[in-house]
C-alpha cells in the first residue's frame, strides 16, 4: 500500500533556490545553499587544480622537458596537492554532501548552527582566495603538499611563497573545524524522533565519523602550522637543529593530522556509495550493522597510524612495527565495507545508470589503492616504494578513483533533489566512460613507473631511462580524462537548463530526503517525520511501519508548512570571515591590518552572539518537542573543548619532548620560580570558585550578584595574567628570548597560548557583565554564562597540567 | 526512544541547582590542599624519587574535581563525558607518543 507522497514541487517563495534574489546568497543560513555554495566553489577550484595537473603532465609527457621551469612545476604540484585535498575533495565531501544531504538523511529542519555553517563557507572561501593570491605576489607555494621541514624555514625558502601557504591553511582549518563542529552536533543531537544511532542512514554514520576526526585531527596541524609560521617570522627553531630540534617533529604534527585527513577525504565518499549501490542494485544495503561499526573503527584506528607516512625517517624498529601493524589492521574494516558493497550488489535488479556506474567503478579503483596501500604498509617494501611514482598512484586510487568518482556518483543521485531537474543520461555514460578511461590511463602506468624507481616531484627526467612511454601515454590518459569533467561541466549546464521535471523520488529511495518535495522547501521537512527503522522512508512507502505511523506534527507546524519559522539571514558571519581574512592579509602585508581584523572579529562575534533574542536560552523547551534531549550549543561547548585539548596536547607534547634538550641555558630548571607561580596558579583555581558562583547566580535570578562574582572571576584573571607578564620579562631581562633555546620557544609558546585563552575568557566575562547591566542576561539566559564559564574553567585545568607538568616536574629531565 | 529521551529532557532541565555554594566552597578548599602538597613535594628532596608519579596523582585529582564539579560533569548529561573523555584520552595519547617515539629518535638529551 502506498503513502501519498507529495510528488508537486514546490515552486516560487518556498523552493529554498528561489527565495530572494542573488544578494540573498551572501547572508543565507540555508544548509542547502551552503552546500550549493561549497559545490560552485570546489568545482571551481578543481578546474583550477585540473589545469595545474594538465600543465604538469604536458611537461612530463617528454624526457629533459622544458615547457614548464623546475621553479613553475614545483609550484604547480605542491598547489594542485594542496588544492585537490584541502579545497576540492574535502570541501566537497562534507561541505557539499554533508551540507546537501544529511539533514535531510536525519529528517532536520537544517544543522545546528545555521550561522556557524554559514561562517564555515566563509572562511573556506577567503582562506581559500587568501592562499591562491600568493601567485600575485612572487609566486605560488612551492614546498610540496606536505611541506617538509625544513625545506619551508625562511632560510631555504624565502619569500612569501610558504607564509601564504601555512597562514591559508591555518585559515582553512577554523574553517574544517568549526564545519565538523556543526555536523557532530546536528548528527547527535538533532536527528529526527525514533531516529536511534542504529537507524541513520551509513552516509550519516560517515559524516559522524568524518567530523569527528577533523576535530582531531586539525589540532595538531595547526600547532605544526603556528611553528612554522613563528619559525618563519620571529626566527625560532621549532625544525631546525642548529638549536637542538628536529624537523621530522613537522613530521609528525603533519601526519598525525595526515592519516586520518585522507579518512576524512575517503568516509564521505564510502557514505556515499553505501546510499547509490544498494539503491540502484533494489537491495538492502549488506550488513547494515558490521558497515556502521566498521566506520567507527576505522575512524578510531585511523590515528594510529600515522608513522606509516615515515618509515624512511629513521624511526626505529619498534615504531616501524607498530605502525606497519596497525595500517595492516585498518585494512580490515576497510575490507569489510568493500565485501559489504559487493554482497550488496549480489543478485541485484541493477537501474544501469551513471549514478551506479561511478559506484562500481569506485568500488574497484578504491580496492586497487587499498591493496597498494598495504603493500607500503610493510616497511620493507616502502623503502623502495617512499618517494617514488608508486605512492603517486597509491593515492590517486584511493582519492581519485575512489573519492572523487564516489562523489561524482552522488551529484548524479542527489541532483534531482537538490534542483529539480534531471540529469541527461547520455551525457552521463559519455563522461563516465572518459572519465573512467582516462582516470586508469593516467594513473595505472604510475605504477610500473614506480617500481621502475621515477621519483615523484621531480620536473623532468632522462630519456636514459626509458619512462618515456609511459609518460607520454599518461598524458594522453589526462587529456581523455579532461576531456570527460568538461562533458560533465556540460551536462549540468545542460540539465540547468531544462525544465524542472524531477519527481519527489525518482529512484524509489530509501531514506528521507527522497520524502519531501523536489527541490525541497527552506524548511525541508513540513511535518518532521516520526522514524521506526532503518530505511524510514521505504518503511513508509512499503513497510508495515505504516500502520503505526503517527503523525508528527507539532500545533505549530501546521500543514504545508505554514508557520514554521526559519532562522533569519545574518550578515554576520560573510564580515566575521572577512575579519579573519584580514587578520591572515595583515601578518604578511602590514600588521595594523591584523588588528583592524581582530576588532572585525570581536564585533561581529558579539553582533552574532546576540543577534537573536534567544541567546542562551534553551530552545528544546520553548519549541516545545522532545526530539532534542540535550542544548545544542552546550554539546558544541564541550566537543570545542575537546578539539582544543587536542591542541594543548600538541603543544605540550612538543614541550616535552624537546625538554632537557638545549644547547644553551638558562634552562627550565634554572630558571623556572615556584613561589610565583604557585601564587597564579592559586589565582586562577580561586577565579574558578567565583565563575561557578556567578552561574548559580544567574541561575537563580540574582544578576547583581552574577555580575559581581563575573567582574571578580576577569579580576582574578587580570591578576594571573598580570603574573605572567612580569614572569615574562624577567626571563627576557635574563636573556630567555623565543630564539634563545629550545626551552625559551616551546615554554613562552604553551604558556603564551594558555595566556592567550586567559585573555579571551576575560573578554569574554566582562562582555557578559557589561551586557547583563543593560538586561540582556536575564535568568533565562542563564545558559549564555554556562557556556563562558565551560571555556574558563577548561582554561584552569589546562593550567593545573601546565603547572605540575612544566613547573613542578622541571627537577626530573627527560622524563 | 521517545519516552526516554523525554525524562532525560526533564533530568536536562531541572531547575535545582546543581550544587550548593557550600559544596562549591569546599572543592575550592580541597583544591587548594592539593596544590600545596604539590609544591611541598617539590621541595621536599625525600619525595623526589616518586615526585613525578606523585604529581601524576595530585593534579589528576585536581583536574577531575574542577571538570566533574566546576564544570557539572557530574551532574550533567552523560553525553557530555562521552564527547569530552575520549577527546582528552586521544590527546594524552599524542603526548606520550611523542614523547616516546621521538626520545627514542634524538638519542639521550645533551644534558642528562
Ligand atoms: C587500506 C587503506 C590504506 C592503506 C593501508 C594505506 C597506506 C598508505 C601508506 C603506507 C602510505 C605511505 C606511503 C609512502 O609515503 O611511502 C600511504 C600514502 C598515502 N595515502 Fe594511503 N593507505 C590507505 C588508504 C588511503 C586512503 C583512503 C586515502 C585517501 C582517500 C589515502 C591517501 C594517501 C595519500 C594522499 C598518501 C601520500 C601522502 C604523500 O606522501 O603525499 N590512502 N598510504
Ligand atoms: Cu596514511
Amino acid at each position: 500500500m502506498a503513502v501519498a507522497i507529495p510528488q508537486e514541487a514546490v515552486r516560487g517563495r518556498e523552493n529554498y533556490l528561489r527565495e530572494g534574489g542573488l544578494l540573498s546568497w551572501l547572508i543565507t543560513i540555508d544548509h542547502k545553499r551552503i552546500g550549493v555554495l561549497y559545490g560552485l566553489t570546489s568545482l571551481g577550484f578543481m578546474g583550477l587544480a585540473g589545469i595545474e595537473a594538465l600543465l604538469m603532465r604536458i611537461q612530463l609527457a617528454q624526457p629533459d622537458n622544458h615547457f614548464l621551469s623546475a621553479d613553475v612545476y614545483n609550484q604547480f604540484f605542491t598547489m594542485h596537492g594542496t588544492t585537490m585535498i584541502f579545497l576540492v575533495i574535502m570541501p566537497l565531501g562534507l561541505g557539499f554532501f554533508g551540507n546537501v544531504a544529511m539533514p535531510l538523511q536525519i529528517g532536520a529542519r537544517d544543522v545546528a548552527f545555521p550561522r556557524l555553517n554559514a561562517l564555515s563557507y566563509w572562511i573556506f572561501l577567503f582562506g581559500a582566495l587568501f592562499m591562491y593570491s600568493s601567485f600575485l605576489f612572487g609566486g605560488g607555494p612551492d614546498a610540496g603538499w606536505f611541506g617538509y621541514a625544513n625545506l619551508t624555514e625562511r632560510f631555504f625558502t624565502p619569500g612569501t611563497r610558504v607564509d601564504f601557504w601555512a597562514i591559508g591553511l591555518i585559515i582553512l582549518g577554523f574553517s574544517s573545524i568549526l564545519g565538523s563542529l556543526n555536523f557532530f552536533v546536528t548528527i547527535v543531537n538533532m536527528r529526527a524522533p525514533g531516529m536511534t544511532f542504529m537507524r541513520m542512514p551509513i552516509f550519516v554514520w560517515n559524516i559522524l565519523v568524518a567530523s569527528i576526526l577533523v576535530l582531531v585531527a586539525f589540532p595538531p596541524l595547526t600547532v605544526g602550522l603556528i611553528f612554522l609560521v613563528m619559525d618563519r617570522f620571529i626566527g625560532t627553531h621549532f625544525y631546525s637543529t642548529v638549536a637542538g630540534a628536529t624537523p621530522i617533529l613537522w613530521q609528525h604534527l603533519f601526519w598525525i593530522f595526515g592519516h586520518p585527513e585522507v579518512y576524512i577525504l575517503a568516509l564521505p565518499a564510502f557514505g556515499i556509495i553505501s546510499e547509490t549501490i544498494p539503491c540502484f542494485s533494489r537491495k538492502p544495503l549488506f550488513g547494515y550493522a558490521a558497515m556502521a561499526y566498521a566506520t567507527a573503527l576505522i575512524g578510531f584506528i585511523s590515528y594510529g597510524v600515522w608513522g606509516h607516512h615515515m618509515f624512511a625517517s629513521g624511526m626505529g624498529p619498534i615504531a616501524d612495527a607498530a605502525f606497519s601493524l596497525s595500517t595492516m589492521i585498518i585494512a580490515i574494516p576497510t575490507g569489510i565495507k568493500v565485501y559489504s558493497w559487493v554482497a550488496t550488489t549480489w543478485g541485484g535488479d541493477f537501474v544501469k545508470n551513471t549514478s551506479f556506474y561511478y559506484a562500481l567503478a569506485f568500488v574497484i579503483q578504491f580496492t586497487i589503492g587499498g591493496l597498494t596501500g598495504v603493500m607500503h604498509a610493510q616497511p620493507a617494501m616502502d623503502l623502495q616504494q617512499n618517494g617514488s611514482y608508486f605512492i603517486v598512484a597509491h593515492f590517486h586510487y584511493v582519492i581519485g578513483g575512489g573519492s572523487l568518482f564516489a562523489f561524482l556518483s552522488g551529484i548524479y543521485y542527489w541532483w534531482p533533489k537538490m534542483t529539480g531537474k534531471m540529469m541527461d543520461e547520455r551525457l552521463g555514460k559519455l563522461n563516465f566512460w572518459l572519465i573512467c578511461i582516462g582516470f586508469n590511463m593516467t594513473f595505472f602506468p604510475m605504477h610500473i613507473l614506480g617500481l621502475g624507481g621515477m621519483p615523484r616531484r621531480v620536473y623532468t627526467y632522462g630519456a636514459g631511462f626509458h619512462w618515456a612511454f609511459w609518460n607520454m601515454f599518461e598524458t594522453v590518459g589526462a587529456f581523455v580524462m579532461g576531456v570527460g569533467i568538461l562533458v560533465f561541466v556540460i551536462a549540468i549546464i545542460q540539465s540547468l537548463m531544462s525544465a524542472e521535471t524531477a519527481v519527489a523520488d525518482p529512484w524509489d529511495g530509501r531514506t528521507l530526503e527522497w520524502s519531501i518535495p523536489s527541490p525541497p522547501p527552506i524548511y525541508n521537512f513540513a511535518e518532521i517525520p516520526h522514524v521506526h527503522s532503518k530505511d524510514a522512508f521505504w518503511e513508509m512507502k512499503h513497510g508495515r511501519a505504516q500502520e503505526s505511523r503517527q503523525p508528527a506534527a507539532q500545533p505549530e507546524h501546521g500543514a504545508g508548512g505554514h508557520g514554521i519559522h526559519m532562522p533569519a539571514p545574518s550578515l554576520f558571519p560573510i564580515l566575521l570571515a572577512a575579519g579573519l581574512a584580514l587578520v591572515g592579509i595583515g601578518a604578511i602585508a602590514w600588521l595594523r591590518i591584523t588588528f583592524v581584523g581582530v576588532l572585525i572579529v570581536y564585533l561581529a562575534i558579539i553582533g552574532m552572539g546576540f543577534e537573536y533574542g534567544t541567546y542562551g536560552e534553551h530552545p528544546s523547551k520553548e519549541r516545545g518537542d522532545d526530539a532534542f534531549p540535550l542544548d545544542s550549543r552546550k554539546v558544541g561547548m564541550w566537543t570545542f573543548i575537546g578539539s582544543e585539548s587536542l591542541f594543548f596536547a600538541s603543544l605540550i607534547g612538543t614541550y616535552m619532548v624537546y625538554k632537557g634538550r638545549d644547547l644553551v641555558g638558562p634552562t627550565a630548571k634554572e630558571i623556572l620560580e615556584i613561589p610565583l607561580t604557585s601564587f597564579s596558579t592559586f589565582v586562577l583555581l580561586m577565579s574558578s570558585l567565583l565563575m561557578v558562583l556567578a552561574l548559580a547566580a544567574f541561575e537563580r535570578g540574582n544578576i547583581r550578584a552574577g555580575r559581581n562574582w563575573l567582574f571578580g572571576t576577569a579580576g582574578l584573571g587580570c591578576v594571573f595574567l598580570g603574573g605572567q607578564a612580569y614572569e615574562f620579562t624577567k626571563f627576557f631581562r635574563e636573556g630567555v628570548t623565543l630564539q634563545h633555546n629550545l626551552f625559551g620557544q616551546t615554554f613562552y609558546t604553551l604558556v603564551g597560548f594558555h595566556g592567550l585563552h586567559v585573555l579571551l575568557g576575560v573578554i569574554w566575562l566582562l562582555t557578559l557583565a557589561f551586557a547583563s547591566f543593560k538586561g540582556m542576561v536575564p535568568k533565562k539566559r542563564a545558559l549564555a554564562v554556562e557556556f563562558g564559564g565551560l571555556y574558563w574553567h577548561f582554561v584552569d585545568i589546562v593550567w593545573i597540567v601546565i603547572f605540575s607538568l612544566i613547573y613542578l616536574m622541571d627537577k626530573v629531565t627527560g622524563a | 526512544m521517545s519516552t526516554a529521551q523525554a525524562s532525560e529532557l526533564a533530568h536536562e532541565h531541572e531547575e535545582a541547582p546543581r550544587a550548593s555554594t557550600r559544596v562549591y566552597v569546599e572543592i575550592a578548599v580541597v583544591l587548594t590542599v592539593l596544590t600545596v602538597l604539590e609544591i611541598w613535594a617539590f621541595y621536599v628532596p625525600a619525595v623526589q624519587p616518586i615526585l613525578i608519579p606523585l604529581l601524576m596523582v595530585l593534579s589528576g585529582a585536581k583536574f577531575a574535581l574542577v571538570v566533574m564539579f566546576y564544570m557539572h560533569l557530574k551532574f550533567d548529561h552523560r553525553a557530555y563525558t562521552a564527547i569530552f573523555g575520549p577527546l582528552l584520552t586521544l590527546g594524552a595519547f599524542i603526548v606520550i607518543a611523542l614523547m616516546i617515539i621521538l626520545a627514542y629518535f634524538l638519542g639521550a638529551p645533551p644534558t642528562a
